[in-house]
């Protein structure tokens, strides 16, 4: 009975009170417009009406959040490993091959460039750094320390193995970057200038990781022995990183 | 209550929920009028069968996971269905006089005009009333940086480390707090049960990203990790801290709030040194090696 007499209350309720409180605007956006909205309003037009392309952007679902998100978290962890693993194997092999010096500062500081960036690119969209950091911080060391420890050849042998997996790493995500644009072009969209930007950097990483690998191959990296096992120790190892780092 | 009018003002793109709430397919729909009209006199039926079989009832809502943020991009916002938001929100009115509770709910209902068995569009009942309020106040504490400039300095200061930051955001935060005061340990309890602790986490997960992302705190390493477990740990004891605050405007809590803050710092400079000394160490040992000829 005590609830007929609630039912009876709440069916007399909108004719004795006001009823939706007219301070919750987020619930009646088309008649409350706080100076909030349209700054969001502007927020979200100014891209458009940049000289050149007034094309609605082309919006990402949260698959293809999840894409960005993984990679970049993966890119970052990548750069990290690849600066440690130079840090590593530079004063062995500056010291039995000092010619080699110029060669492993360049690619060290384009290394310490690309981790940079990622730095800044995860930061501002709020990627979370892989839980396995400072796994990955010792493990890089040791590789880099103990390929360098095995000799000029073991250690551009490392640097092969390593750059062919990060190269092709990149190069799928240049790939996928790049069938979202056709689809946002078959659809008469754009891609929004953070991707189109990415997709620069991704591009322009991938050819200097090539390009260390074509340094590598040049200075004798088909020397190593035994070649084979530690390629493809190398190899797969940085496969199964990639992958443990794209899940946590 | 002119405080609490002003808490409730929050603009629709700040409300973004942690967790997904009660999946809304079904039973957004169904408007009480509605389920009234069929079944005036004995709703109860009619929803024990729908509890059975529509997604909305599902207990086991996993918490959503934040990827990828971006201005172009904004992060979808939240799932409630607009009968739901405006009767969780007459619903925190009554908070401060019923806590959270199933009372508040249908107060809540009633003053916005739907019937008491509306109150089953929250199958989690009171927790549902908490997330809401943990989501809203937590926009509430975005828009207050956004639109009030919380963080700007004070006139003629230096303008504000992360840390300072950090402290008047977790303060700002938890004088959203002092209202329901009273009510709070309630929910502290409610929220640490079983079944409601991964949404409850997720939600103090997301608050501590806020806080750190408006305090502007860019690491990106390991520590950002460490950094976000401390930070939980200093909010929840500061909060359970001001449920028995009586000092004026929390005065005790904000000293507690300092020292805590102070340890926390502390601690990490400690592990920063032992660590720094341990590389040396390491890299001394090394040189010293090299140095006697050994290849390594």
């Amino acid at each position: 009975m005590n609830s007929l007499t609630l039912l009876r209350a709440g069916l007399r309720a909108p004719s004795l009170r006001p009823t939706v409180p007219a301070v919750l605007d987020f619930l009646a956006p088309s008649t409350l417009q706080t100076r909030r909205q349209y700054n969001s309003t502007a927020i979200r037009q100014s891209p458009a009406s940049t000289p050149g392309s007034s094309k609605p952007k082309y919006v990402l679902n949260a698959e293809q959040k999840e894409y960005l998100d993984r990679a970049l978290r993966v890119n970052q962890a990548g750069e990290l490993a690849a600066t440690l693993i130079y840090e590593a194997q530079n004063p062995q092999v500056v010291r039995s091959h000092p010619h080699l010096r110029p060669l492993m500062k360049h690619m060290y500081d384009q290394e310490v460039g690309h981790f940079k960036t990622f730095n800044q690119l995860n930061a501002k969209h709020r990627v979370r750094p892989t839980a396995m950091y400072p796994v990955w911080e010792v493990a890089a060391t040791f590789l880099g320390w103990s390929t360098g420890a095995m000799g000029r050849e073991a250690a551009m042998a490392c640097t092969e193995a390593v750059e062919t997996e990060i190269g092709s790493h990149y190069n799928d995500q240049v790939r996928e970057i790049l069938s979202w644009k056709a689809e946002a072009e078959s659809r008469g969209e754009v891609l929004d200038e953070e991707l189109e930007d990415m997709l620069v950097t991704f591009r322009r990483i991938r050819d200097e990781e090539l390009e260390h690998l074509d340094h590598a191959v040049a200075n004798d990296s088909k020397e190593a022995r035994p070649y084979d096992p530690l390629v493809n120790v190398i190899r797969y190892g940085c496969k199964a990183a990639i992958k443990i780092t794209e899940r946590i | 209550m002119t405080r609490s009018q002003s808490l409730l003002t929050l603009s629709r793109r700040y409300l973004t929920t942690a967790a997904r709430p009660t999946t809304t397919t079904a039973a957004a729909g169904t408007a009480p009028s509605k389920l009234a009209s069929h079944f005036p006199t004995h709703p109860q039926p009619r929803l024990q069968h729908l509890r059975h079989h529509c997604p909305y009832t599902s207990r086991t809502t996993r918490p959503t996971i934040r990827t990828y943020h971006s201005a172009h991009h904004p992060a979808p916002l939240h799932e409630y269905s607009n009968s739901q938001t405006t009767i969780l929100s007459a619903s925190l009115r009554h908070v401060p006089t019923h806590g959270f509770s199933r009372d508040a709910l249908t107060l809540g209902a009633r003053d916005a005009g739907f019937l008491d068995v509306s109150v089953q569009l929250f199958p989690r009942g009171e927790f549902d009333l908490i997330l809401f309020w943990l989501a809203s106040r937590r926009g509430l504490l975005r828009s207050r940086v956004e639109n009030d400039a919380l963080l700007q300095a004070q006139d003629g200061g230096a303008p504000l480390s992360v840390d300072e930051k950090i402290k008047v955001l977790i303060m700002e935060r938890l004088r959203m707090n002092e209202e329901v005061r009273d009510k709070w340990q309630d929910a502290l309890a409610v929220m640490s049960l079983g079944e409601n602790v991964p949404l409850s986490l997720s939600e103090l997960h997301s608050l501590l990203d806020d806080i750190l992302t408006l305090a502007g705190d860019v690491s990106v390493d390991a520590s950002w990790y460490s950094k976000r477990f401390a930070l939980a740990a200093v909010y929840t004891s500061s909060e359970f801290v001001m449920t028995r605050d009586s000092s004026a405007n929390l005065r005790d809590t904000e000293e507690f709030l300092t020292r805590r803050l102070a340890d926390s710092k502390a601690i990490g400079e400690k592990i920063t040194g032992v660590r720094q000394c341990l590389g040396f160490m390491g890299s001394t040992a090394v040189g010293l090696g090299r140095s006697w000829g050994l290849k390594i």
